[in-house]
């Protein structure tokens, strides 16, 4: 009986080695899937820093706006969303916002919310909204492995897949509780690109339909689109001029171009611009172009005589680039084809915003890149991309072109603009993974073929002898140098891994609305001013009280503080906030005129000067008077400034030292001690004791400031009833 | 545009009668009717597309220029190197890393680094190069000590600079 149970248990426990035991092919798809599932969980887990750290809610300042567009998606539906007249924003004037967005981000979180509530999941909007950038930062990871996939091989893919979840460039705009267009619409882009890299490929026209989709979404996402519209027909033309022109490719574009054109055109803010702007007049132009590619090949393949076709082309090729001169130029004299607009003429000529348009070079997003941004973003893949390049360049097809130019265009731009790191992020995380696959590759093949060799020649047959010749070409050291190279290259890339969750942890987990700072005793202090302020307005004002603000805090004060605005961060209006400019930057008794003329009941600045915040009115100021001066030429900044310089000490200019955003910023700051061993009334945002101390309000009195005197609110008294 | 009557007439007289071209028509008829072409040796210079790596080569070129931040040098013109003044002696110190904010610089640092990526970029290449290639063994192992060489110096200059620049980097 004991040899019966001995004999059973060898049985089971072979069978099941055995039932393990997996092809290779097997093997690889195992260990690609665990690492790909590793991949997504780690995409997600990396952006939840600051919901770990304070709480879920939504950062910065647009996406208060997207979050309260889309609570009233959910709550009205659909039909009211996309009719939707806001009359809370913009006092008086209102804004149109179902005809002035993208609704795609708010449409796919609303979506996500209802189909959780279908599962019966009852989770709030809130919480939908703010895991919706990191849920989808994972998703693009699977798109950058099949589109690795499709350019290189799936090794490529793999490291891609890793490279862009953990890339700071990306993580910035797409961090747990970062609910803004961006963190959708890099998906949308990348999905567009892989494809219509795979229609490109294969010729087949389903590929070439889902990349028109694909291309519909990205348009409703995001004003980034441009970039597509242009980039795609940019590579049409490289592919023609190095002689690549082909079926596939015909099929491919014109598909893509006709119903992704006719599929954008759904988008309200979009409208006509892809037959009427002059920024997507480019795809059009190719679309032709292409036409005429294909006309010719059709009659050399109908002709026989070589000379007769020459003539042929000569005159088919001018007379299609006079015919398309003429109409463009026809198009842009009568007006029809609209010049680029200035946000994107600003890209290709840096210089234009700087002289004409303010309120572009005003934010801070749009100032061009200096080389630690870049560092910061990108790290060791700043050495690997010029090293993919090179190995795109020797092994030139069509999706390497494709990626190339999608590198060097998106470089180009994310030099001209801090923002715009975001769309070159997954050019430069496909290219540098060629470089890592490509090397790694390299040196383990080195180290496979050396240690094959070694094994072949212990067994010391003829075959062995020429191995042996063979391998005195090869370097000396081989095995241990190739070992040794692949460490280093494992340890560069860990010390990525290291420099990325510091950049995220450190840099990019700011909810912006909540600031956190050290004390001395290493304890953290948070101040919680903004939403203080917001709630306070919220129940302490009447519910139809306008107040006026810098346009920055516009959304948060609709969103959270449900009062109506003057201006807030669309800017569509410039001379709107042009007026409250002027307002602020003048002297009390004629910023009252322009705030009755308005129906301001209240006024909200931002002061950093108790707590050392470096971002508030104070130093915005200079901003508030060129865009008022660029309206009112009553308002002229040399006043403002003494010896070029901004000053609040006593140095400062009168008209300063008088205007109503110093006033209401300093107003019973003269009595206050900021610091120890400082005189009562030093400012430690600016570093200086402020020039008028004792400042007196006429028109406005003080309603609220919060603990950290972040936040002040001052209500406008009516006009007196007697002279 | 058709090419010059002149070339036309050197080349088979089957041509003039066959050509479809209706400008060439036209033009042998207005000027060319009474106006004698003279005899020239006219050459079209012939343009063809660059090779692969000239092309590697220019772009190399021009992600150095982007990566060290030249359109913040054009827009925001700063100063080639910073100067601060010692407080006790008074004499003038040069600063060559601009402190305190993550995106501003100075146009000597931005070069540098620059340089610095690119010679990273470089050296992953020669690697390739000296593992790739039937060449002369000195010339392999040269590539690779100098690849080697020059990714572990850029490498290292890189997160000097970013320690340099932003004390707090990593603590």
């Amino acid at each position: 009986m004991g040899a019966d149970q001995v004999g059973v248990k060898p049985n089971l426990f072979n069978f099941s080695l055995k039932s393990l035991k997996l092809k290779t092919k097997q093997q690889e798809l195992l260990i690609r899937v665990i690492v790909l599932c590793l991949i997504y969980v780690l995409a997600f887990i990396t952006r939840l820093f600051s919901v770990l750290r304070y709480e879920s809610m939504i950062h910065e300042f647009d996406p208060y706006f997207n979050y309260r567009t889309t609570v009233f998606l959910t709550e009205k539906g659909f039909y009211e969303f996309w009719n939707w007249f806001d009359s809370e924003s913009w006092y008086p004037l209102g804004r149109i916002i179902g005809g002035t967005l993208y609704p795609g981000l708010m449409v796919t979180a609303a979506f996500i919310y209802w189909v959780l509530r279908f599962l019966r999941f009852a989770v709030h909007i809130r919480e939908v909204c703010v895991l919706t950038a990191p849920f989808f930062a994972s998703n693009t990871t699977l798109v950058a492995y099949f589109f690795g996939k499709e350019i290189w091989d799936s090794g490529v893919g793999l490291v891609a897949a890793a490279l862009i979840a953990i890339c700071p460039g990306y993580i910035s705009r797409s961090v747990a509780g970062s609910f803004d267009n961006e963190g959708v619409a890099i998906f949308a882009l990348l999905l567009t690109f892989y494809l219509f890299v795979k229609a490109v490929n294969t010729g087949s026209l389903a590929w070439a339909l889902a990349s028109a989709f694909g291309y519909f979404y990205m348009v409703s996402a995001w004003g980034g689109y441009v970039f597509i519209i242009n980039l795609i027909p940019l590579y049409v033309l490289v592919l023609l001029i190095t002689g690549r022109y082909s079926m596939r490719l015909y099929v491919a574009y014109n598909c893509m171009y006709v119903l992704g054109m006719l599929l954008a055109m759904q988008i309200r803010f979009v409208g006509f611009q892809h037959v009427q702007s002059g920024e997507h007049m480019a795809a059009m132009g190719v679309f032709f172009l292409m036409q005429v590619f294909y006309f010719l090949d059709w009659v050399k393949h109908l002709l026989s005589d070589k000379q007769l076709f020459q003539a042929f082309l000569r005159i088919t090729v001018t007379c299609a680039v006079g015919v398309g001169a003429l109409a463009f130029g026809v198009g842009m004299a009568s007006g029809y084809i609209s010049p680029w607009t200035g946000r994107f003429y600003s890209l290709l000529d840096p210089t234009y915003a700087k002289d004409h348009i303010p309120i572009i070079a005003s934010v801070s997003e749009h100032q061009p890149t200096a080389w630690s941004s870049f560092m910061f973003d990108f790290q060791i893949l700043l050495f690997l991309f010029p090293a993919g390049l090179y190995f795109c360049f020797k092994r030139l097809s069509d999706a390497t072109i494709f990626i190339v130019m999608y590198g060097l265009t998106s470089m180009y731009f994310a030099g001209v603009m801090v923002r715009l790191i975001l769309v070159a992020t997954p050019a430069v995380c496909l290219i540098s993974a060629i470089a890592v696959s490509a090397t790694i590759k390299n040196l383990t093949s080195l180290i496979r073929k050396e240690s094959k060799a070694h094994g072949a020649s212990a067994k010391g047959t003829t075959s062995a002898k020429a191995s042996k010749a063979a391998l005195d070409q090869s370097l000396p050291f081989q095995i241990n140098g190739a070992i040794a190279l692949l460490i280093g290259a494992f340890y560069l890339l860990g010390r990525y891994a290291i420099h990325c969750t510091w950049v995220t942890s450190e840099a990019y987990s700011s909810p912006s609305i909540v600031l956190a700072a050290r004390g001395p005793h290493g304890g953290r202090f948070i101040f919680d001013d903004y939403r203080e302020a917001y709630f306070w307005l919220c129940q302490n004002t009447p519910s139809d009280a306008k107040v006026m603000s810098w346009w920055d805090y516009g959304y948060q004060i609709t969103a959270m503080g449900n009062r109506t605005v003057i201006v807030d961060n669309n800017t569509w209006n410039n001379t709107h906030i042009a007026t409250v400019g002027r307002a602020m930057s003048s002297y009390e008794d004629e910023a009252y005129e322009i705030m009755r003329s308005l129906d301001v009941d209240y006024v909200l600045v931002v002061f950093g000067g108790v707590t050392g915040y470096s971002s508030d009115d104070i130093n915005k100021f200079l901003w508030m008077v060129r865009i008022g001066g660029g309206v009112f030429p009553v308002i002229k900044e040399p006043d403002y400034l003494v010896n070029g310089e901004h000053r609040v000490d006593k140095g400062a200019a009168p008209k300063m030292l008088n205007c109503l955003m110093y006033k209401l910023c300093y107003y019973r700051f003269g009595e206050l001690v900021t610091e120890y061993g400082k005189p009562p009334g030093y400012d430690r945002a600016r570093g200086f004791e402020i020039g008028n101390k004792d400042v007196k309000l006429q028109y406005l009195e003080e309603a609220f400031t919060t603990s950290n005197w972040i936040v002040r609110i001052y209500k406008v008294k009516q006009p007196s009833n007697r002279w | 545009m058709p090419p010059k009557s002149e070339t036309l007439s050197r080349s088979a007289p089957a041509d003039q009668a066959d050509s479809m071209d209706p400008l060439f028509h036209l033009l042998k008829i207005i000027p060319f009717g009474f106006l004698r072409v003279p005899r020239m040796r006219l050459k079209l210079p012939s343009i063809s597309l660059p090779s692969a790596m000239t092309v590697y080569a220019l772009v190399l070129l021009t992600y150095f220029m982007v990566v060290s931040g030249i359109i913040y040098d054009v827009i925001v013109e700063p100063p080639g190197i910073g100067s601060t003044q010692d407080r006790h002696t008074g004499a003038v110190r040069p600063v060559v890393f601009l402190p305190g904010r993550v995106n501003g610089q100075y146009i000597i640092e931005g070069l540098s680094s620059g340089f610095m990526f690119v010679l990273g970029g470089i050296g992953i290449v020669l690697l390739d190069l000296a593992l790739d290639r039937n060449r002369a063994k000195i010339v392999k192992v040269s590539f690779a000590s100098a690849g080697i060489s020059s990714v572990i110096i850029a490498y290292v200059m890189s997160m000097l600079f970013i320690r340099i620049k932003i004390p707090a980097y990593l603590r």
